[in-house]
């Protein structure tokens, strides 16, 4: 199913949670809403859920206008952050529970409810009730819950956040597992970015309620749009020198350095942010390299080593091959290609 | 090593004086129901009686008063209290919990003050309206009038409090009802709370003594409390038949605390009104 | 803010699950049951007590102040107050004494706990009226076991229920010896509830920081019970003022052995308007006995919101 939403609007008293949101959602897509807290990722799939009313704006299932449509009616399916188990029922019970209030025999949902069971690795654990359960297999059974009364789109709120480490690799995997043998729509809320690109189709990155930037994981790594989305993706984090255009070159604010920018976009004297990913920053020569920085100190981070250098006064993390050895002071000449390189405007922190 | 010894010494010697004393009268009672009349009057007094299982004077006991009668009306009464005021809380504590509507928060403040006005100072009032009902010397009257108890709806309104809203807009997501969300989720989910409620509803209807003594007047509606304390003020009886009757009127008590102290402490430490 | 903003968002949702009029379906029963027998008796109660002289029948002759008068220059009340008081005064302060102590021990980790939580809990679920007759029966002049103890250490026959004379001394002496084991349970549960709330951790600090049990009891325990301590006393003493069922067993139901020397402030107004039909005067004195109970739950309230940690 496509979910259309337009013109979406969210307001508590004066408070903007979600402020005039137009896309799409594609039938059969896994869809990202992601965003630091209180960016209102939340708001909206309680919209999309019907859990919370709209201020202004509309939402259509297909074709069908639900903007003003219970819950109950909208044949979602949603998973909470805290799986909302039912505490005194089994799991197969819990699973079965939409189909009990829909007064299909008892017969037929328990049948249904171990299809779905199956589909989600907890067949082994009919019997059990929420509390003997990891919180993996908590998730999966709230997951099934949800599924199994076929909803037209799967709502998930931070499925992944009450999990340790290791779980939440093998939740999300598993997620997009049910997600692509199910077919079914999905839009699932992270504030991490780690999670929403290794999985989702298309994310959606918010902030205080705007919508910054909406595209696949890739393209939004590839090519922000802003500042913001530059900084919320990617790990470890895009590098920011601050500094100013002057003819034709990108200088440090300090002045300890220059490089050249092609980019006819930015302005003479315009303050600007240059966002460097660590990938992108390489060792090159005295003879051919961009910049001068020094080496400061290094961590090891399994195959490669993370390096802190310094650039005047600001700081830059690269990776580092384990065949170089710097030492604390020396120079280091690093060389940026042109991808992972880009130009923000410092006030707006809109990309040139 | 010593020295915790003689500490944990002290501390049975001191807690089994203490708790002799708080059983005494019970079993004074116990033993004193099948003592004979002239065991009953001796001095010093007859620690063990001969026969235990003289049963005469709990025979004579139950010919001489109606005691099965009183028992009848404490059970109708204790259970019809317990299942009404239970309904009506578990459908008051969910409306306060569960259900928005304005002024809620205020309204309910309102009704914690309400708690520390006594019963007594409402007991004029209550006979007043009982008499124009008509309800003096019927079941109702030792019911209804407890039906709505502001202390229970706080307890189980504050337990409905802790459950994740997400489980109810997960039901309501998945079609359920306000109703079946109540049955089917809060009340299960909520069931020790429910339980201690009606532990302690039923403790404090089947002592209850005053209201009974102002409300029914003939025999055929007394409570145990009440028909026991007639029995006592009945020049005619002699005391070891009313300790007999007494052995029998607090053993449902005793046996439901047997079984069921927990729920009986933590709701008494919780909510800290004795029954 | 970000707190006001969850509130919010949380009442702005529950709107969209309630038709307007079903929390008034919840809530009908409980409401029906509140307006009857609790919110209007509290009107009622207020308004009969400024009806001069107000019957059974619903006659009387004026409004004022004057069951007030009346009430509060009854010989009978007046004594039934002082009693009242006497019983709270006594009873209160040595059942919470013995019940820190027993508390206490009870606290303690050993063998056979659960039989002496039910030695001192049970008293709390039978019939004052019950036992009583027990207790009747133990404070016998001729035949009862306490005169045989006491008689074991020179003392007595004590005569705590009859009156010689005119006077009846130890009538009074008999109700509170009772009062004090009827409270205790209730008390030492609250007050065993509080100790366990103590986060051991307290416990295991002061040791590791060599503290003494006795330095452990005085400057932990003691200080960390405080607010379950006053707690309990203020409850205790608001239930206290409201004795009744403790005076009945020992005279068959009377005031005492003369009848009229054991009045406490709830039979006085029983008497008053079930006896007497004085309906006026009754509902007086249970304003007079709630203004007591009312400054006594204040100092409650106060307390509890001073010592919330």
């Amino acid at each position: 199913m496509q979910v259309k939403i337009d013109h979406l609007t969210k307001k508590f008293d004066d408070v903007v949670a979600v402020s005039d949101f137009t896309m799409q959602f594609d039938d059969g897509k896994l869809v990202a809403l992601l965003g630091p807290s209180g960016c209102g990722k939340s708001t909206m799939l309680n919209m999309l859920s019907g859990i919370l009313p709209v201020s202004e704006g509309k939402i259509y299932f297909d074709e069908d206008d639900v903007t003003n449509m219970p819950p109950q009616d909208r044949g979602v399916g949603l998973v909470f952050q805290n799986y909302a188990l039912y505490p005194h029922m089994t799991v197969l019970e819990n699973i079965a529970f939409p189909l009990e209030i829909k007064k299909v025999d008892k017969k037929e949902r328990e049948e249904k409810a171990k299809e779905m069971a199956k589909l989600v690795h907890v067949d082994q654990l009919l019997d059990r009730k929420p509390k003997e359960l990891s919180g993996g297999q908590q998730q999966r059974v709230a997951i099934a819950r949800a599924l199994i009364k076929k909803p037209r789109l799967l709502l998930l709120d931070e499925p992944l956040s009450n999990l340790d480490a290791r779980l939440r690799l093998e939740m999300r995997e598993e997620i997009r597992r049910i997600q692509l043998e199910t077919g079914v729509t999905t839009i699932f809320v992270t504030h991490d970015q780690e999670e929403a690109m290794s999985i989702s189709d298309k994310i959606v990155l918010m902030k205080d309620g705007y919508l910054q930037q909406e595209d696949g994981p890739q393209e939004l790594y590839d090519d922000p749009a802003n500042l913001f989305v530059a900084n919320f993706l990617g790990n470890p984090p895009i590098n920011n020198l601050t500094g100013y255009i002057k003819d034709g070159y990108f200088v440090l604010e300090d002045d300890s350095g220059r490089i050249k920018v092609n980019n006819e976009n930015a302005k003479e004297n315009q303050q600007v942010v240059l966002g460097i990913r660590a990938e992108s920053a390489l060792i090159g020569t005295k003879e051919d390299h961009d910049l001068e920085a020094i080496f400061d100190q290094q961590y090891t981070m399994g195959k490669e080593e993370l390096a802190f250098l310094k650039i005047g006064n600001q700081q830059i993390r690269i990776y580092l091959s384990s065949d170089y050895k710097f030492q604390k002071g020396d120079i280091v000449y690093l060389k940026f290609r042109s991808k992972g390189v880009y130009l923000f405007d410092k006030e707006s922190g809109v990309r040139i | 090593m010593a020295k915790d010894w003689i500490k944990k010494f002290f501390i049975y010697l001191f807690l089994t004086i203490g708790a002799v004393v708080m059983m005494f009268p019970f079993y004074w009672m116990i033993s004193s129901s099948v003592k004979t009349a002239a065991e009953y009057n001796s001095f010093p007094p007859v620690w063990i009686p001969k026969n235990w299982l003289d049963f005469s004077n709990f025979v004579k006991a139950f010919q001489a008063a109606p005691f099965a009668t009183y028992f009848l009306n404490s059970i109708i009464v204790t259970g019809s209290s317990v299942l009404l005021t239970g309904f009506i809380t578990i459908l008051g504590a969910f409306g306060f919990s569960r259900l928005k509507f304005p002024g809620k928060t205020i309204l309910f403040s309102f009704l914690v003050a309400f708690m520390m006005v006594p019963f007594e100072m409402l007991v004029i009032t209550n006979y007043q309206t009982v008499s124009k009902l008509n309800w003096i010397d019927t079941h109702y009257v030792l019911v209804i009038p407890f039906m709505t108890s502001i202390f229970y709806t706080y307890i189980l309104k504050n337990f409905f409090d802790t459950i994740p809203d997400s489980l109810y807009y997960s039901a309501r997501i998945d079609g359920a009802s306000n109703w079946k969300y109540l049955w089917r989720v809060m009340v299960p989910i909520a069931k020790p709370s429910l339980v201690t409620i009606m532990l302690l509803n039923a403790i404090s209807s089947w002592n209850s003594f005053m209201w009974p003594q102002l409300v029914i007047n003939s025999d055929r509606f007394r409570t145990v409390p009440f028909g026991l304390f007639a029995f006592m003020s009945d020049a005619g009886s002699d005391t070891q038949l009313q300790l007999a009757a007494a052995t029998v009127s607090v053993l449902p008590m005793i046996v439901l605390f047997l079984f069921a102290r927990k729920y009986i402490v933590s709701g008494v430490a919780r909510g800290g009104v004795k029954g | 803010m970000e707190e006001k903003k969850k509130k919010k968002r949380r009442e702005d949702s529950g709107y969209i699950f309630n038709r307007k009029y079903e929390p008034l379906i919840y809530l009908l029963p409980f409401a029906i049951g509140l307006l009857i027998f609790t919110i209007y008796p509290i009107i009622n109660v207020v308004i009969m007590s400024f009806k001069n002289g107000y019957r059974l029948s619903g006659s009387y002759n004026g409004i004022g102040i004057e069951n007030y008068t009346y009430v509060l220059t009854n010989k009978y009340f007046l004594s039934a107050i002082k009693n009242t008081f006497i019983y709270v005064f006594t009873v209160v302060p040595i059942a919470t004494i013995l019940s820190i102590l027993i508390a206490n021990l009870l606290n303690q980790k050993i063998k056979g706990i659960s039989f002496f939580h039910t030695a001192y809990f049970l008293p709390m679920v039978t019939s004052a009226i019950a036992v009583g007759i027990s207790w009747r029966y133990m404070f016998n002049k001729k035949f009862g076991v306490i005169n045989w103890l006491l008689g074991l250490i020179g003392i007595g026959p004590i005569d705590f229920l009859g009156a010689t004379a005119g006077v009846a001394p130890y009538n009074m002496l008999t109700v509170i010896i009772f009062g004090i084991w009827n409270m205790m349970p209730f008390t030492i549960i609250l007050l065993l509830s509080g100790l366990q709330n103590i986060d051991p951790m307290y416990y295991t600090a002061a040791k590791v920081d060599g503290a003494s049990s006795s330095t452990i009891f005085r400057r932990i325990t003691v200080p960390l019970l405080a607010p379950t301590i006053f707690l309990t006393v203020v409850v205790n003493m608001i239930s206290a003022f409201k004795v009744y069922n403790d005076v009945i067993p020992f005279w068959a139901g009377k005031a005492g052995a003369l009848g009229t020397n054991l009045y406490t402030m709830v039979y006085w107004i029983k008497e008053t308007f079930y006896s007497k039909l004085r309906l006026g005067q009754a509902a007086a004195a249970s304003i007079v006995l709630f203004i007591i109970i009312l400054f006594f739950t204040m100092i409650q309230k106060y307390i509890q919101k001073k010592t919330d940690y």
